[in-house]
């Protein structure tokens, strides 16, 4: 070994990294040479003096002492008064962070106007209860919220039912998350981050740690409550936005500190996107803390509009330091799952997408797949699957309207109108029932593949023109319970299906309107074809297509390297 | 894998401010070590380094190179030091321990400047030697934590030694001419 090789190996050779044979000649070079002995010697010197620096400082944890004072520092008026002169030293020696904490609101009382000085409360209670969880290791949450199964985490719609979110988050030894809702789940198990669509199978990862990722970050706020404080802080010096504290026996008969926030997003009341999600809608927090263990209990969170006020957010159960199964930080993916791009590749002829306009980009995504030309739409979406394939194989343009923005969102949204290809289904009908009609069981994919079975509560009533009813064959059923769903003719249609199929039409129907939908016009045509009789589950089937004009808004957006248009969502 | 602290300042600036917990957990340790030889006193010590930090937050409008985070740092808790011992000083001027602390933290001063030279250090070769002495990681584990090659780590390592002797031997050059110059 020469003299180079050898002051190339020394660190290793320090730090032990080198195998046996290198390490003897190493040694071996260091005997005979006395300037390469020399920088050994420094090295190591150096070293020790390094290594001395790790004991003394392994327990040093005041990351989250120092946040906390950086938040109280930001709530400090701005004027000085000869108490807040006083108090600002406070830091010096002696005095905790518990102190510190009680100084904030001191000085918050005695120089802020009235309903700031309420502020100054709810925050002082918002801390505590930060404080009260500074060692937390685990937090899960399971809450209700107002959204769609498969849609964005922060996607809120107060006329949706409730659905179970839950999030699972240890932060020590290592961080990993995962959060969950019926159809959308994202798990970071402290090296990566991966989203699953259910409805779809797709996919989408992040080849590294989050503390947050996709819009999650709303629930994470909750879980960490420090970041609650400092982003209602902010926003209630920035926004105006309101707090205040009121306490309250609880069910328990202890007493609870009721901290609600008053948020304004800011967003125009006539922006399209105003609360569809958590970040841009106007809503009222409540944040419950146990008095006495100073805990936070419950959150509930209520989109404020001028026609009302509407519960969005339930919050209820938060699980302290529990030990969470290893499995939750696993995700089973599908094995015929499709992975989105994260960010589109830049293509040969990159220029000639990059230079569309919005419009541009939205007629040639329809029009590759109206011609079933996969690769091409797949230069505006990713991925590009099989259901997509069977949505929107064969699609025609109506039209297509003017683009417009949202305040939120970076994108364009494109106004469509499209003629969606003939979809093939079968329909189930039986008239084994005591009124001895054809009545509707169950509905089947062009495969005869059970997609809706039909639960009847009940038998099919007699009516009293029955025998009209009875003479109906299979297919002329089928056909009057279209013409009944189609004219939205609910005491009609109760006379071929249940009643269950009966209220989710209506619910359906009835979110369709309030999204701005067109229903009377975009409501599928049904074509009724021929009846098979089935011996094994003694029925009919009765095979049908359904051509639908589908009229909505695409969202889409180029803010990527490629700087391409990529369909977002809307479809 | 995480940013810059350049990115991070940037950041707090846009109004990110819980984004300064990060810096607070990237330079808690080596900034602690800094405090340590100065006023010796745990508690004290702690105070200080918490006052640094919020000093730093609330002028980091005011940083001219956001890259430098760390040496002005050390600045702001340099003179946070020195504030606190002269109000030591005050307070026990009728206490006589005050002689012998004062002592020690003199005894000390030969280590002051080795966390100054790492704040001298370009910001790869100082995350390694962070990571490597102040968060105990060996060199395979800041190879995995930076998904850079084991060789790449001991040379980056052999390299931020070299720099770090260079900026001791100034240092101590530096001091070296002070002290002569004061000589009568």
């Amino acid at each position: 070994m020469n003299c180079a090789e050898c002051r190339e190996n020394l660190v290793a050779s320090v730090e032990g990294l080198l195998d046996r044979e290198e390490s003897l000649q190493c040694q071996a070079h260091l005997e005979t040479c006395a300037a390469c002995r020399a920088e050994h010697v420094a090295i190591t010197r150096l070293q020790l003096q390094l290594v001395s620096r790790g004991p003394a400082t392994a327990k040093v944890r005041i990351v989250e002492a120092v946040m906390r004072r950086v938040r109280q520092e930001q709530f400090k008026p701005e004027r000085e008064t000869i108490m807040s002169t006083i108090l600002k030293h406070r830091w010096g020696f002696g005095l905790g962070t518990a102190a510190g904490a009680a100084a904030i609101i001191l000085i918050a009382l005695l120089t802020l106007p009235k309903t700031q000085a309420t502020a100054a409360e709810a925050i002082a209670t918002m801390t505590r209860g930060a404080q009260a969880v500074a060692k937390l290791t685990s937090i899960h949450l399971r809450g209700q919220l107002r959204t769609a199964p498969q849609d964005n985490f922060s996607y809120i719609n107060a006329d949706c039912p409730f659905y179970t979110i839950e999030l699972w988050k240890q932060f020590e030894p290592e961080l990993k998350w995962r959060i969950e809702k019926p159809k959308r789940i994202v798990v970071m198990d402290g090296q990566s981050t991966v989203m699953l669509i259910k409805t779809d199978d797709t996919a989408v990862k992040f080849p590294q740690r989050t503390v947050s990722a996709f819009d999650t970050e709303w629930l994470h706020r909750i879980a960490n409550l420090s970041n609650t404080i400092s982003n209602e802080l902010d926003n209630a010096r920035a926004k105006g936005w309101k707090l205040n504290l009121t306490e309250k026996t609880g069910a328990d008969g202890r007493l609870k500190s009721v901290v609600t926030v008053l948020a304004k997003s800011g967003v125009p009341d006539n922006d399209y996107c105003k609360n569809t999600f958590m970040e841009n809608a106007d809503t009222r927090r409540v944040y419950r803390f146990d008095a006495q263990s100073k805990l936070l209990e419950s959150v509930q969170i209520y989109l404020t509009r001028p026609s009302g006020e509407v519960q969005i957010f339930d919050l209820s159960r938060i699980d302290y330091n529990q030990s969470i199964d290893t499995g939750m930080w696993k995700l089973d993916l599908p094995a015929d799952v499709s992975w989105a791009q994260l960010e589109p590749p830049k293509l040969s002829e990159n220029e000639k997408y990059a230079s569309l306009t919005a419009e541009q980009a939205v007629r040639a995504f329809f029009e590759a797949c109206g011609r079933n030309d996969w690769n091409e739409a797949g230069k505006f979406m990713s991925p590009i699957n099989d259901r997509l394939k069977e949505y929107l194989g064969g699609v025609k343009i109506v039209s297509l309207g003017e683009p417009f923005t949202s305040k939120d969102y970076p994108g364009r949204f494109v106004p469509y109108e499209i003629k969606l290809q003939a979809q093939e289904f079968n329909v189930r009908v039986t008239n084994t029932n005591s009124a001895k009609r054809c009545v509707i069981a169950g509905m089947y994919d062009s495969k005869l593949r059970l997609q809706q079975d039909f639960k009847w509560s009940t038998e099919p009533e007699i009516l009293t023109n029955n025998d009209a009813y009875v003479r109906l064959s299979p297919k002329e059923a089928v056909q009057a319970y279209f013409d009944a769903q189609s004219k939205l003719n609910w005491v009609e249609m109760r006379k071929f299906t249940s009643e269950s199929d009966v209220e989710e039409t209506k619910a359906q129907i009835a979110m369709a309107e309030k999204q701005g939908m067109d229903v009377h016009k975009q409501m599928p045509v049904f074509e009724v074809g021929e009846a098979t009789w089935s011996p094994e589950q003694s029925a009919w089937f009765v095979k049908c297509y359904a051509v639908q004009v589908k009229k909505w808004n695409i969202a889409i957006r180029q803010d990527n390297p490629a700087g391409r248009w990529q369909v977002d969502g809307g479809l | 894998m995480d940013l810059t602290d350049k990115e991070y300042v940037e950041r707090c600036r846009d109004g990110h401010q819980e984004d300064f917990r990060v810096l607070v957990d990237r330079y808690q340790k080596p900034l602690f070590a800094y405090l340590a030889v100065r006023l010796r006193d745990g508690r004290q010590v702690e105070e200080a380094a918490q006052e640094s930090f919020v000093r730093a937050f609330l002028s980091l409008k005011k940083l001219r190179k956001p890259e430098s985070f760390y040496s002005w740092l050390l600045g702001i808790a340099g003179r946070v030091a020195k504030e606190e011992l002269r109000s030591l000083k005050h307070r026990q001027q009728d206490c006589e321990v005050t002689e012998s602390i004062m002592a020690n933290v003199a005894d000390s001063r030969e280590d002051y400047p080795l966390e100054e030279a790492i704040a001298a250090l370009p910001e790869s070769y100082r995350q390694v030697i962070l990571l490597r002495y102040y968060e105990g990681n060996s060199c395979q584990e800041i190879a995995t934590r930076l998904d850079l090659p084991l060789g790449t780590v001991t040379k980056t390592l052999s390299r931020a030694y070299a720099l770090l002797r260079q900026e001791l031997a100034a240092r101590e050059s530096a001091e070296t001419t002070v002290n002569q110059t004061q000589l009568p």
